[in-house]
C-alpha cells in the first residue's frame, strides 16, 4: 500500500515539475482542421448555427488575392461582418456561392438563399454546421491524396502542390476581380534573426506577392515604411502580428523554423 | 359627349404610355452609366496596385487624390456594394499612401 502511494505522489510531482517547466501546450488542430474559421457574427442571434469555413478547400483552389482583396474578406476572423443579405446580393461569400458560377465544371452550391428549396434546413447545414454532424463535399484525406506532404499545418506543401501542378489556383473572378497586369517581382531580402547563431530569415517577396499582391500585406499588416524600422519579434509574431497574421492560422505554422530561417549565420 | 370622353381618355392613356417609355429610354441608360463610371474608375485606380512600386510619386498622389473623389460616389451605393467596394478602395488608397511614405522617408 505505501509504495502505491510512493508512486502515485512520485508520479504527482513528476507532472508537476514538468508542467510548471513547459506550461500546458496547446492542442494541434488536426490538418483538416488547420485554418479553420468559425463565423458567428449574426448566425445564433438569427437561430442558426455558426458558419465552418474550411480554409484549407478553398487555399487549394484560389489565390489569397482573390478572397482577401477581391472578395474583401477581412484578414482577422469575424473582421468582416458578413450578412446573409451580402450573400444573397451576390458579394462575400455569394459572389461564387450564388447557384451559377461553376469550377472544374462543377456547379458551386447557393450559399444563403429566400428561395423556397426542398430541403432548406439541410442547405443552410452546408456552412452553418458549427456542432453538427454535416458530411462534407470534399474529403481531406481524400483530396489531399496526391499533394507533397509538409510536417506541420495541413500538413501539405501548398507551394509545392501548385508548382509541381497538382493544383491550379484561380485569381480572376470574372465581375468582379480587376484585370490586372503581371506583377514584378520585388527583391528577396534577408532579415537577421533576434537570437544570435539562428540562421538569417530568407523573405520571398515573388511568393508571396504571388498568391497576395501588395495590397494585402502593406500597409495593414506590414505598416513601417521604411525597411528595418519596424522592430518585430517571435513573441509578437506568435501573437499573431505581422507574418502571424497568416502562420499562425492559415499558412504553414511557426513551428516549422527552417522554412523561413534559411540562411546560413556567416 | 361620352364618345368624346372616351377618345380624350383613349389619347391620354396612349400618351402616358409613350412618356413612360420615353423617361424610361432617357433614365435607364444614365443610370446604367453612372454605374458604369465607378466602377470604371474604381478598376482604373485599383488596377494600378501591381506597378504601384514603378509608378512616379506624382501618379501615386494622383491615384490617391482619385480614390478620395469616387468614395462619395461608393458610399451613395447599396449597404453590400457599399461595404465591399469602400474596403477596396481603401486598400488601393492606402497601398498608394504606403508606398509614396516609403520613398519620403528612404535614406
Amino acid at each position: 500500500m505505501r509504495k502505491i502511494l510512493v508512486v502515485v505522489l512520485l508520479v504527482m510531482v513528476g507532472a508537476g515539475v514538468t508542467m510548471a517547466q513547459t506550461g500546458i501546450k496547446k492542442k494541434r488542430p488536426l490538418p483538416a482542421d488547420y485554418g479553420r474559421v468559425v463565423m458567428n457574427n449574426f448566425s445564433e442571434k438569427k437561430g442558426l448555427a455558426p458558419v465552418v469555413f474550411d480554409h484549407w478547400i478553398h487555399r487549394a483552389k484560389f489565390s489569397c488575392r482573390l478572397c482577401h482583396v477581391d472578395l474583401a474578406f477581412a484578414m482577422k476572423a469575424g473582421g468582416t461582418g458578413i450578412k446573409a443579405a451580402d450573400n444573397m446580393s451576390g458579394y462575400y461569400c455569394g459572389s461564387c456561392h450564388n447557384g451559377t458560377r461553376s469550377f472544374d465544371g462543377e456547379k458551386v452550391f447557393t450559399s444563403c438563399s429566400t428561395l423556397a428549396v426542398a430541403d432548406s434546413a439541410k442547405q443552410c447545414d452546408r456552412c452553418h454546421s458549427y456542432g453538427k454532424n454535416v458530411r462534407k463535399e470534399y474529403d481531406f484525406i481524400k483530396f489531399t491524396r496526391d499533394l507533397p506532404k509538409e510536417r506541420f499545418g495541413n500538413g501539405i506543401n501548398w507551394e509545392k502542390a501548385e508548382e509541381d501542378g497538382k493544383i491550379k489556383i484561380i485569381d480572376f473572378l470574372e465581375g468582379v476581380s480587376i484585370k490586372r497586369q503581371s506583377l514584378t517581382a520585388q527583391k528577396d531580402f534577408a532579415l537577421s534573426g533576434k537570437v544570435a547563431g539562428m540562421p538569417e530569415i530568407i523573405f520571398s517577396h515573388k511568393k508571396h506577392t504571388v498568391w497576395n499582391g501588395c495590397e494585402l500585406c502593406h500597409p495593414e499588416i506590414f505598416v513601417g515604411v521604411k525597411k528595418g524600422a519596424t522592430k518585430y519579434s517571435m513573441v509578437e509574431i506568435f501573437d499573431g502580428k505581422y507574418c502571424g497574421v497568416c502562420h499562425s492560422t492559415v499558412a504553414f505554422p511557426l513551428l516549422d523554423c527552417q522554412r523561413c530561417h534559411t540562411k546560413p549565420v556567416q | 359627349m361620352i364618345m368624346m370622353k372616351r377618345r380624350a381618355l383613349l389619347v391620354t392613356t396612349v400618351l402616358s404610355v409613350l412618356l413612360f417609355f420615353l423617361g424610361m429610354y432617357v433614365y435607364i441608360p444614365s443610370a446604367l452609366s453612372a454605374q458604369d463610371e465607378w466602377r470604371k474608375e474604381f478598376d482604373e485606380i485599383c488596377g494600378k496596385t501591381q506597378d504601384a512600386m514603378t509608378l512616379p510619386a506624382e501618379e501615386l498622389k494622383s491615384l490617391s487624390e482619385r480614390c478620395d473623389r469616387l468614395k462619395p460616389q461608393i458610399e451613395k451605393l447599396d449597404e453590400s456594394q457599399k461595404k465591399v467596394y469602400l474596403k477596396r478602395l481603401q486598400m488601393c488608397k492606402d497601398l498608394f499612401v504606403y508606398v509614396l511614405k516609403s520613398r519620403e522617408t528612404k535614406p
